[in-house]
């Protein structure tokens, strides 16, 4: 059983944090209806040149598994096809700067009048309220603000930019504020507007150094190293741009790997010598037999063919349109009692499903469908 | 009037926690109303010994971060039965091959605690051929891709030769905790119809999935790397006194950034109005940007960049995050006694209509729950 069956989502997300939400929740069985048109198509149908994508993806990750509607949010009889879609819908979400969904017509308080518990999540880059709200923001600013960037990174070089494993943590951190206001509201019949900052979920994978700080420390960036174990770091391993993650921890695994490598010296060059005569997953292997923490340092390709991972269906194979397959990310879980949970439809075509939103949920007739589709209203 | 209670008011979450994943997630939970019990043997959670500490004390400061707002439990091996009775969610991070003999394997829990949720986070996760692999924050990054692929930008510029530099943290164990708790609510909802079930969660598959842009940029054939993944432009920009991270998507933005650098002549070639000429372009673009900035300071070029909505940020430091005023503002941080001090301590990454969520006290003193089963 998929969990969230029965759960709709008007989805008016945009980017990659807000959108990643609502696939997971869709993953776990709610039906999310994408809100789109053709004025401003989602960002994975166009190129995306500062990424180096000169073309449309022919696969989104984020857009797996929901329904495509298209709405032309600039005209009012849009706002108002929008608002019928809330109106048969539990969880409205947006992510565009604060202030603009309700320049659209579509806030909270407009939300509520079609829809009295209806739970709104609201995705930006530092939340609804306080003096940066109005920030334009992505992935490598939210990490710049909350900490994360400044304390990852070699001691002596510069802070490290988060890429889109930034965006896609705000994502699942929103999942659970949602799934929290569906209890709320389970409970009390009360809906919610769930506002999630980006830079503070930034800040909250850092909690412990915003600790130190406000004790008046100054934490600050240390490469690979951890404050108790040791040997703990990257180290090369045999071949080309190979590595080997290595954590140990406490004296007898230090005595265990002196006795695998054959040297009593435990410094990261000492052991760099060990480790670059090894196989990186062969010297995984070996360490894990002795209780040591490793891993080696794994490329894509080596993940999506992994067998564990395919196991547990946290890697998936779904098809593209032509029938290609490729690999997918599943859902970060597995349930004993929700086997059939995950990616079950490929990326929507732009409209592809308003027959079903349009017609068997709205209501609507093919006459004014028509009327709006010529009025540029379903565009 | 909007119901101002906590969203998971009347929840009770059990967790046995030795490491992060666990225990943050039943953090995510109790901020949110929940009441969280920690189970702890009798010396205490490992997780009360991790570096690093509050000055001048013995106190964790990961530890009174992850277990704030919870109560303590002192529960010998195999006594679990009476708390999990009381609960609604148990989260486990015992390892595999220990939880049998204390009463805490799948089978077991679920024919003792049928409408249980039983959320079961570990590294690797418990069903699968590495689910008894030991697992750290910095192993498991690199089993799923992100730690491959650091550094990238500026400083693998800097240093190409070096290995990849993890997150700072505890960031793959956290993703684990995201989804943990996610799981936990999902599987929550469904209980009246299908009673509790078994979550398996791996903090590699949390960590893989909020990395899926690089499974998604392989099935278009390119294969991602630390060295090619930096921005065409843009990025981490060394200023005068400190970074700056820009990043222009939008060409709304670009004339923005222009505006910015003063209209320079190089930017006005007309090819540049072009996303994908702009691309091509990349390095002689960021070399005229890193000129610029050399010579300005942080706050100036942000203050002014974010007037023309070009979207900049400052790289703050913890003690500038702490001191934001637009942390103040929005309530981030809450003073709690920490065993410590009285200190700020960042309660949770988003709200609920309009009010942030309040920590119910900082960590707990070892055994200090004596309520219910535990007395």
């Amino acid at each position: 059983m998929k969990p969230l069956h029965g759960i709709r989502i008007a989805d008016f997300t945009v980017h990659n944090a807000g959108p990643f939400c609502t696939p997971l929740l869709s993953q776990l069985g709610a039906e999310v209806v994408k809100i789109e048109s053709a004025m401003r198509p989602d960002a994975f149908r166009k190129p995306h040149p500062v990424y180096g994508r000169m073309g449309p993806a022919t696969f989104d990750q984020v857009a797996s598994t929901k329904l495509s509607v298209r709405i032309n949010l600039k005209k009012p009889e849009g706002v108002a096809l929008a608002k019928r879609v809330v109106a048969v819908s539990d969880v409205a979400a947006e992510s565009f700067r604060p202030g603009v969904i309700g320049r659209l017509g579509l806030g909270y308080e407009d939300l509520k009048a079609v829809k009295r518990d209806i739970i709104m999540l609201a995705v930006s880059s530092s939340g609804q309220s306080g003096p940066d709200r109005h920030f334009a923001g992505y992935a490598p600013l939210f990490g710049a603000w909350g900490g994360l960037g400044e304390m990852t990174g070699y001691a002596d070089g510069p802070p490290i930019e988060m890429r889109h494993v930034m965006d896609h943590t705000v994502g699942m951190n929103s999942a659970v504020a949602v799934m929290a206001a569906l209890h709320r509201r389970r409970a009390t019949g009360e809906g919610a507007l769930v506002d999630v900052s980006a830079r503070e979920v930034a800040s909250s994978l850092l909690g412990e150094a915003l600790l130190l700080a406000a004790a008046g420390e100054e934490p600050h960036r240390m490469g690979n190293a951890h404050p108790r174990m040791a040997p703990h770091g990257v180290y090369p391993a045999a071949g080309e741009d190979r590595w080997l993650s290595i954590a140990v921890d406490g004296e007898a695994e230090r005595q265990a790997l002196r006795e695998i490598t054959g040297s009593a010296d435990l410094s990261d060059e000492a052991l760099s010598v060990w480790t670059r005569t090894q196989d990186a997953n062969a010297a995984a292997e070996c360490l894990q037999a002795a209780g040591i923490a490793a891993h080696a340092s794994w490329t894509t390709p080596e993940i999506a063919a992994d067998p564990h991972l395919r196991e547990r269906h946290a890697i998936v194979e779904v098809a593209e349109p032509d029938g290609k397959r490729r690999a997918a990310v599943g859902v970060p879980m597995r349930l004993s009692k929700g086997p059939e949970i995950g990616i079950h439809r490929g990326t929507p075509k732009l409209g592809e499903h308003e027959d079903y939103v349009y017609g068997e949920l709205l209501g609507m007739g093919r006459e004014e469908r028509t009327a709006l589709e010529e009025a540029e209203v379903i565009y | 009037m909007p119901d101002s209670s906590p969203p998971l008011s009347g929840l009770r979450i059990a967790v046995r926690a030795s490491g992060v994943a666990a225990a943050y997630a039943a953090r995510l939970l109790s901020t949110m109303g929940a009441e969280a019990i920690l189970l702890e043997p009798a010396e205490g959670s490992p997780l009360r010994c991790e570096p690093p500490f509050l000055p001048g004390s013995e106190v964790s400061a990961l530890f009174a971060y992850l277990a704030a707002g919870m109560r303590s439990a002192v529960v010998p091996d195999g006594g679990f039965g009476g708390l999990l009775s009381e609960a609604d969610v148990f989260i486990d991070d015992t390892p595999l091959a220990e939880r049998e003999a204390l009463g805490l394997d799948e089978a077991t829990v679920a024919r003792r605690h049928p409408d249980l949720i039983h959320v079961s986070v570990l590294p690797f996760g418990a069903h699968g051929p590495k689910a008894h692999w030991k697992g750290t924050d910095i192993t498991v990054l690199h089993a799923s891709g992100e730690g491959y692929l650091l550094p990238n930008g500026l400083s693998c510029e800097l240093f190409p030769g070096r290995p990849p530099v993890k997150v700072y943290g505890h960031f793959a164990e956290l993703q684990g905790s995201i989804a943990a708790a996610l799981g936990a609510l999902s599987a929550l909802w469904v209980r009246p119809e299908a009673g509790g079930q078994y979550v398996d969660v791996a903090s590699q598959d949390a960590a893989l999935a909020v990395g899926a842009f690089a499974i998604q940029r392989l099935g278009d054939g390119s294969v991602e790397h630390r060295v090619e993944r930096s921005f065409r432009y843009g990025g981490v920009i060394p200023c005068a006194d400190g970074y700056v991270e820009l990043l222009t998507l939008e060409q709304r933005q670009w004339h923005g950034l222009v505006e910015l650098l003063g209209k320079p002549d190089w930017s006005q070639d007309p090819a540049l109005e072009d996303s994908l000429e702009r691309s091509r372009q990349g390095p002689v673009i960021n070399r005229h940007i890193r000129e610029w900035a050399s010579s300005r300071k942080v706050e100036d070029i942000v203050r002014e960049g974010q007037k023309l909505s070009v979207p900049l940020a400052k790289y703050y430091t913890p003690a500038e995050v702490v001191r934001d005023p637009h942390e103040q503002v929005r309530g981030l941080f809450q003073p709690v006694e920490t065993g410590a001090g009285v200190f700020d301590m960042l309660v949770s990454p988003f709200q609920f209509d309009g009010a942030p969520f309040a920590l119910r006290g900082g960590p707990p003193a070892l055994g200090d729950y004596t309520g219910g089963a535990a007395r």
